[in-house]
């Protein structure tokens, strides 16, 4: 009894199978509206040849008339809600654009962007599913700013295979330097190994038998400034006399990492931790403990600091891009084009100066710059004028960071960083920017 | 050394919160006999009402009084709805178990739903200034903590010990057939349980939010902390939740900054105790020992 | 015809009444079959995402609903068998279901030494000492992210032959049917196990061990005193439903091809009781119709709704609980079994007062 209605079952399962795929068929709408192209037309050869690399390429997907879907996966809950306002960035570029008229493209043309968002809560688990339904049922042209280490590295296989470019990663990791396996991924991010390399360099100037306490989060984003930094010393006479991981999941706070960093006897404290627990953690540092820190840039925005209790002021960072609350950088036509057009396009004076929404902006015009540059508007061309740069800029980057990229020679767009101390919630120049051109890579610990 | 008592005071403090979690934990099993798995969302939801109230200008104080006075409301409401009428939790566990986790869904998605996602930031009631006894450094937010803490102990002291309202709260805790014989209004009594418990609940919120930052996951993992505190001082004992909340601090500031593996699971000795003491000493250090009903 | 069909217990076995009780079955294996063929790819995977919940949902039924054992840690069993699936096949080159079956041996075991301290824990402080596991687990898997990927995330390969080499790859369930894309197949591969898994279990409840169970649920000391095994009967509930479970993670780890601890959360093991609760504890089919009404609800209906009022779900979802376990304890299913059985009280008093009955 038993086995046979399990056998029945199966048999009637196949013969069900087989009447299914007999009586319907699946729409593939995402297919018919897009039209098949076998190669970008360019003259030299060129990064990507999805002639080559692509089984079923549908390099104009998302491409009807003068718009174009972009796709971004963001948290819009969760808590890294905090990261949507880089969206609220990226949307007010496109607006902005829109209202204009549209990004300029070679074809002449200007299109309209339509920017679907799908919230993935910062959820690596959950972002697959999204960045499908985005291909396969939206049928986006590409993703554009999409946020979080793991959520990207969790549909990378995917976007790869399936050709579909994913610009301006929000996102240092240096697994993103692998142009050669996945060039489809370009981060809108300098490295974290750069930054972490930058913050050695300053200290080998000022303090070159420096005692470094180091607070990481224990992720891949935390592990790269880790890796970077062992790196970095290795030759030096600076060493790391304490160490700390810290697991954002786990329920607790920095504190009694950094009580235990106090009396490690280090006398530079580096905090490689992101999102509100980073301010938190300088709140946290003992009034008998005083050493020179040095925050990420993840950290450094005028949103986040005004969570320190006012234990920010002079804290360093490696900073690439202009701060819209620097009343130094508020008169950079940059800084200036930001806070009129992006007020316009609906965002308020708290996302304009606090430092997170002029991030996602800068995004928005890393893909304008890619479209505006590509051959033709096709995702294979828009990918290889991305990895094709020379000595141009984008977003809010600063005027003496030099933007240039070359396919996986060269895979990163910001090299560049300054260091900067704070004070009375200005940033004060302690060295110039230093250009790491072509360098990233190398600086990748393991 | 001096590190060890650097971590360890950072536990205490700690410990004080979880404590206050665990005091509410014990009035709800005294007066109602069930382990509230939502009591942390309440005290979430109550310290939202706070942080409204403080940032339409509010003075800190009268903030947590009225967030008070709010979870007050909703452990009440919350008992009337939904507690009450399910009946007993030892006879029905399950369906229990399930309205409280109903709870737990309810009130994180209306938290949600009112107040956004992000995480708000509040002030720590006694500012981030430290203080230096034989060269380690005190946060006066922990001392304040702890004396917040003894507060609230003698509170309940002398509302259970002296009052005729205490008296009759105990009374239903202990024999709430025999109690409503006599003429005690029982489930007004146990409402009023519910309502005290979340009122508790929203000073141990007051004191986490500024440090993990105010967010509807803010209690997910503090209350496991909480119940490791009752269930090692008794799930019936106030002075139980004290001690325990203590120790569980203590540990998990301790344990991770020491024993590698449990470097990243400041949870796992709360875990370990909750096993080991409801394995081998069930009624914890404190509590009355349980006669199972058979 | 209307006539024969409700007069009585002979006319059960009339053929009309056959077709009738068979007829369901029969349009819900057509819906089930047509169903992959008319959406996209990244539905069909979202649909074996269900399955894996209503399998790991029909674990935690034998032991809670029929044992009366509760556990709110099935999610830390699920990600168990997902983990060890994911490991074996990375690391040790173990074929697909090869390491579903070890996956399924393993929870077993971990099921059975759970089981024993719970013997002494009981109801509130069971659900307590589970409810601490579940929020523990993803913790463990970054404790040991050496094996786990941690929160990196564990990415499951195999080697696989791509541009011309061997490298290692995305594992994927190739289709060995034509006209079957692969997550058709996948679809159709994980129907079959979930069906099977969920009939085994039927057939363990109607047998002798099953009337054990459910006596030691009702009244342990009576069935002690009948001569059942109590604690031998508990333990190995527990392992088998652990082993359930763990076939549900297996499953899922083969259908998401990466496994990172956020998918194993206090709240998956939350969603796997809210299916069996919604569905109906104590009911074979239950915890399916309470997985596909969860899937239905939280990736499809949800989805529809502006980001801004999302949060509204965990809100229906608490008081649709509340509601359930107050008006209708018996989920879904029992609720239909209640109306079904007012149906033919009324039915049978309508025939015995006058002779026109309601059809």
């Amino acid at each position: 009894m038993k086995k046979t209605s399990v056998q029945v079952s199966a048999a009637l399962l196949l013969g069900f199978a087989l009447i299914g795929g007999a009586c319907g068929g699946r729409d593939d709408s995402s297919s018919s509206e897009s039209t098949e192209t076998t190669a970008s037309d360019s003259t030299e050869a060129a990064f990507i040849d999805p002639a080559a690399d692509c089984t079923d390429y549908k390099g104009t997907q998302g491409v009807t008339g003068d718009t174009i879907k972009i796709g971004t996966v963001r948290p819009e809950s969760g808590s890294y809600a905090i990261y949507d306002n880089v969206t609220k960035g990226l949307e007010a570029y496109f607006k902005s654009a829109n209202a204009a008229g549209g990004l300029p493209a070679a074809d002449g043309k200007k299109y309209q962007v339509e920017l679907i968002k799908k919230n993935d809560e910062y959820d690596p688990a959950k972002t697959p599913a999204l960045v499908k339904q985005l291909v396969e049922e939206d049928g986006v042209f590409a993703l554009v700013g999409n946020i979080g280490t793991e959520t990207n590295k969790s549909v990378r296989d995917y976007l790869n295979e399936n050709c579909v470019p994913n610009i301006a990663l929000a996102t240092g990791s240096t697994q993103w330097g692998d142009a050669n396996a996945y060039p489809w991924y370009i981060s809108g991010l300098p490295s974290y190994a750069t930054e972490a390399n930058a913050w050695i360099s300053y200290l080998e100037e000022v303090n070159p038998t420096a005692k470094i306490a180091l607070l990481y989060q224990d992720d891949d984003f935390g592990q790269s400034y880790k890796a970077a930094i062992e790196k970095a010393i290795e030759g030096t006479k600076i060493t790391l006399v304490g160490e700390e991981g810290f697991n954002p999941l786990a329920g607790s706070t920095t504190e009694a990492s950094v009580a235990k960093l106090s009396q490690s006897g280090a006398d530079t404290f580096i905090v490689g931790v992101g999102g509100t627990a980073c301010p938190l953690t300088l709140s946290f540092v003992p009034t008998t403990w005083t050493p020179m820190t040095m925050i990420s840039v993840t950290c450094a925005s005028k949103t986040a600091l005004a969570l320190a209790g006012g234990k920010d002021e002079g804290v360093y960072m490696a900073q690439p891009t202009l701060d819209p609350a620097d009343p130094a950088d508020q008169t950079n036509p940059k800084v200036v084009e930001f806070a009129t057009q992006g007020a316009a396009a609906g965002l308020d004076e708290a996302q304009i100066q606090g430092g997170i929404a002029s991030v996602g902006w800068g995004f928005g015009s890393m893909f304008a710059l890619g479209l505006k540059n590509a051959t033709t508007v096709d995702r294979a061309a828009v990918m290889n004028a991305l990895y094709s740069l020379k000595d141009t800029t984008f977003g809010l980057i600063r005027d003496e960071v030099t933007v240039n990229t070359d396919g996986a020679k060269d895979p990163w767009a910001i090299e560049g960083f300054r260091i900067v101390q704070r004070e009375n919630g200005a940033w004060v120049e302690k060295a110039p920017v230093t250009n790491e051109e072509g360098k990233s890579n190398s600086f990748a610990g393991q | 050394m001096r590190d060890f008592l650097q971590i360890l005071l950072v536990g205490i403090g700690d410990g004080a919160v979880y404590a206050m979690l665990g005091l509410g934990l014990v009035v709800i099993y005294r007066s109602t006999g069930l382990l509230n798995f939502a009591q942390g969302e309440m005290a979430m939801f109550s310290t939202f009402i706070v942080w409204t109230m403080w940032s339409l200008g509010l003075p800190m104080w009268l903030a947590i009084l009225g967030g008070m006075a709010g979870g007050f409301c909703v452990g009440a409401l919350v008992h009337q709805v939904a507690v009450r009428p399910v009946g007993d939790p030892h006879e029905k566990p399950l369906a229990v178990v399930i309205v409280t986790i109903g709870l737990f869904l309810g009130l994180n998605g209306a938290a949600q739903l009112i107040w956004g996602t992000l995480d708000r930031s509040m002030p720590p009631l006694f500012g981030r200034g430290q203080v230096t006894v034989f060269g380690v450094a005190v946060a006066w937010q922990k001392i304040g903590a702890v004396i917040v803490l003894g507060v609230m102990v003698l509170l309940f002291y002398l509302l259970f010990q002296h009052t005729k309202l205490g008296l009759a709260m105990r009374a239903v805790a202990s024999n709430s057939e025999s109690a409503s014989l006599v003429g005690i209004p029982v489930p007004r009594l146990l409402m009023l349980g519910w309502g005290l418990a979340a009122a508790v609940g929203t000073v141990a919120g007051v004191f986490i939010a500024p440090n993990l930052g105010l967010g509807t996951n803010l209690m997910q993992l503090t209350l496991i902390f909480g119940f490791a505190a009752i269930t090692l001082g008794g799930f019936d004992s106030l002075v139980g939740a004290v001690v325990g909340g203590f120790v569980v601090g203590a540990l998990s500031s301790v344990m991770p900054r020491y024993i590698t593996i449990f470097e990243k699971m400041p949870l796992a000795p709360a875990f370990i105790l909750i096993l080991a003491v409801l394995l081998f000493r069930p009624e914890g250090l404190f509590g009355k020992k349980q006669v199972t009903r058979v | 015809m209307s006539a024969t069909a409700t007069t009585g217990a002979s006319a059960h076995r009339s053929p009309g009444d056959w077709a009738l009780k068979v007829a369901p079955w029969v349009v819900l294996f057509v819906i089930l079959a047509i169903v992959p063929f008319q959406f996209p790819s990244f539905r069909v995977e979202q649909f074996c995402f269900w399955m894996t919940l209503a399998i790991a949902a029909c674990g935690l039924n034998l032991l809670t609903g029929y044992n009366g054992q509760i556990s709110v840690g099935h999610g830390a069993l699920f990600g168990i068998g997902a983990y060890t699936t994911g490991i074996l096949i990375t690391e040790f080159g173990v074929p697909l279901f090869g390491a579903t079956v070890a996956s399924a041996v393993l929870c077993f075991a971990t099921g059975i030494l759970i089981g024993l301290p719970a013997l002494r824990i009981k109801g509130l402080y069971l659900a307590l000492v589970t409810l601490a596991v579940a929020t523990l687990f993803p913790l463990l898997l970054e404790q040991f992210s050496a094996i786990t990927g941690g929160s990196g995330g564990l990415q499951i390969t195999s080697p696989q032959l791509y541009r011309g080499e061997m490298r290692e790859r995305p594992i994927r369930l190739e289709s060995p049917v034509a006209g079957l894309e692969n997550d058709q197949w996948k679809y159709f591969v994980f129907l079959g196990i979930t069906v099977v898994i969920f009939i085994l279990s039927r057939n363990l409840i109607k047998s002798r061990v099953g009337r054990s169970l459910v006596a030691v649920r009702d009244n342990e000391v009576a069935a002690e005193s009948s001569g059942i095994p109590v604690s031998q009967v508990k333990i190995v509930t527990f392992g088998l439903s652990a082993a359930i479970a763990g076939i549900g993670g297996s499953l899922f780890a083969l259908d998401q091809g990466q496994l990172y601890p956020s998918s194993f959360t206090i709240v998956l093991s939350i969603y796997i009781l809210v299916a069996v609760v919604v569905g109906g504890a104590a009911s074979i089919i239950g915890p399916a119709i309470g997985a596909v009404f969860y899937g239905l609800f939280s990736d499809v209906i949800v989805q529809q709704m502006p980001d801004r009022i999302q949060p509204a779900r965990a809100v229906i979802l608490g008081v649709l609980l509340i509601l359930l376990m107050l008006l209708a304890p018996g989920g879904i299913v029992g609720g239909f079994r209640t109306l079904q059985a007012k149906w033919s009280a009324r039915r049978s008093s309508a025939l015995n007062s006058g002779p026109d009955p309601i059809v």
